[in-house]
């Protein structure tokens, strides 16, 4: 019976390995078969000379380049708000927080992590409304906006993610920079999270993603059809997510259609290029002494 | 230098109001090795941590009585208020059962200990490594390689590792928490040799599950049971092999 239920539960984990393979390769294989044709600098910049857009002499009205600039400033804001703020939390709640304040703010992060991002846009949406009728009568949806509530969207995720990372350090590590005589940040920081570096990489990771293919934070915080590669902080820009969603939603003929499975290429693309330099970064933080 | 005695006064330590030491009085002589031993879960690595407040960073944790460290001239109650941890860690310092480097490289596994705890320089840190791994006979091991990560090592070069990392700080104390429980019988025995030619220097206390090494090792033995020290066992009463396993294992 239990070699029989051995061999059950090695098949099932087999097939469900090979489920997930199977639904990434076809999802893949699909975007590539309907966008592969359209992939090319006429995709990116329209008419206009590639080093033209790219350097900001002419603008791009027919192509990704102004969408792809946004879902990167997007990214990076939103990333560089994000990690230091949820990482710190994570840290608070994992080393420090044990009480009821931990608990409290335990529950928050909780409550922050079950907020659907519509409700999210509709906060950043409802900030500016209130900012107009009180302070600042100009203020209006753009890229600072919409960079601020992705922050907050995948703050959650850093915050477990840091905080599950850093419980999980086995008992002798814990105690291993206590053991030396370090000090209690001294610890943290030689010892509690570079052994907790993969979950916490593993975070990032994850939060990235998700600032890049998130579609209802930016539609009500700022994205626009065409406004070009945004100059600012305060202007409106565009992002690869919405304009897949303008280009599907409103296509006309097959080849429009097809541009919007370039543009997914592109945003998938994206999202392994960056999650390459996330893995490449912290290779190079491990191998420099 | 005199290496100076423990003096456990009344020592109590209880996790959440469950006792896990009770009341123990116990004079450790300097420059000796103390074997503790007992059933699991008896409260030695609970005693061993008590030595240099290790427990305290658990939960719950609550401890009364005394440790008194240092010798004739300069004796202290750990537990005062006014005896900084960081201090008495690097005082007394431990290793324990898996061998657990720092992550990073050789090098770094002193470099930041003793840059963080005793501010050293990088000529100092430099001199002290060497002659710490030269101690625990690893220098001419790893001398040619100590950028290599520490994670390289055998679990047994792991082991001196982290003891040479306890002796670069110069401690008085050595605090082994079962040193060789994963370690072959080549690797263990090039520790005992390692220990026995230490306690020269330090007063070291370890816990040990092999009754066999305690023997080896000790200059007394402590009998643990549920929180008690119930005996304590001189050389002499070591000697007498089959005398030694038949007392101890009463004990089980």
């Amino acid at each position: 019976m239990a070699k029989w239920t051995d061999w059950l539960v090695q098949c099932w984990c087999w097939l469900a390995s090979l489920a997930v393979l199977g639904v990434v390769s076809g999802l893949a294989l699909f975007l590539l078969r309907r966008g592969v044709a359209t992939l090319g600098p006429e995709l990116l910049f329209g008419d206009v000379p590639a080093g033209a857009a790219i350097l900001g002499q002419q603008r791009v009205f027919d192509g990704l380049w102004p969408a792809l600039v946004g879902t990167l400033l997007l990214v990076f804001g939103a990333a560089l708000i994000a990690t230091p703020l949820g990482v710190a939390s994570g840290i608070w709640l994992a080393e420090y927080g044990r009480g009821r304040w931990g608990r409290w703010f335990s529950r928050a992060a909780s409550v922050l992590a079950a907020v659907p991002s519509i409700i999210m846009g509709l906060f950043g949406f409802g900030l500016i409304l209130l900012l107009r009728q009180t302070l600042a009568p100009q203020a209006n949806t753009c890229l600072l906006l919409s960079t601020i509530c992705l922050a907050l969207l995948v703050l959650p995720y850093l915050i477990r993610a840091t905080e599950a990372a850093l419980t999980a350090i086995p008992e002798p590590v814990q105690l291993l920079g206590h053991a030396l005589g370090l000090s209690r940040w001294q610890c943290i920081w030689h010892v509690h999270l570079p052994a907790a570096r993969r979950g916490i990489q593993s975070g990032i990771v994850l939060a990235v993603g998700r600032i890049a293919e998130d579609t209802a934070v930016i539609l009500l915080t700022g994205v626009v059809a065409s406004a070009g590669v945004p100059q600012r902080l305060t202007d409106r820009y565009e992002a690869l997510p919405s304009t897949i969603y303008y280009l599907a939603a409103e296509h006309r003929n097959a080849a429009e259609l097809d541009r919007a499975f370039g543009a997914a290429l592109v945003l998938l693309c994206l999202t392994t290029l960056l999650l390459c330099l996330a893995y490449g970064l912290t290779r190079f933080a491990k191998r420099t002494p | 230098m005199t290496a100076p005695a423990i003096e456990l006064r009344k020592l109590s330590v209880r996790f959440h109001g469950r006792a896990a030491l009770s009341n123990i009085d116990w004079t450790i002589p300097p420059r000796t090795i103390t074997v503790l031993v007992g059933p699991s879960g008896s409260g030695k690595t609970t005693l061993l941590r008590a030595i240099n407040r290790l427990n305290e960073c658990f939960e719950g944790c609550q401890t009364t009585g005394a440790v008194w460290l240092g010798n004739a001239a300069d004796r202290r109650d750990i537990y005062r208020p006014d005896r900084p941890l960081t201090d008495l860690r690097r005082q007394a310092a431990m290793c324990f059962q898996h061998p657990n480097p720092l992550p990073g490289s050789i090098a770094s596994n002193f470099t930041i200990p003793l840059r963080c705890v005793l501010g050293l320089s990088a000529a100092q840190i430099e001199a002290r490594m060497r002659r710490a791994l030269a101690d625990v006979d690893l220098l001419t091991e790893v001398g040619d390689r100590l950028h290599a990560g520490a994670l390289t090592l055998s679990g047994g070069q792991q082991q001196r590792l982290c003891l040479a990392r306890a002796l670069a700080l110069e401690p008085s104390y050595l605090l082994l928490d079962e040193p060789t429980a994963n370690l072959d019988f080549r690797s263990t025995a090039k520790i005992e040799e390692l220990l026995q030619r230490l306690k020269t220097r330090y007063t070291i206390v370890a816990v040990s599950h092999s009754l066999s090494q305690a023997r080896r090792l000790a200059d007394q033995v402590g009998i643990l049971r549920e929180g008690t020290l119930v005996q304590v066992l001189d050389s002499s009463q070591i000697e007498d092999a089959d005398a030694f396993y038949r007392l101890v294992e009463s004990y089980f």
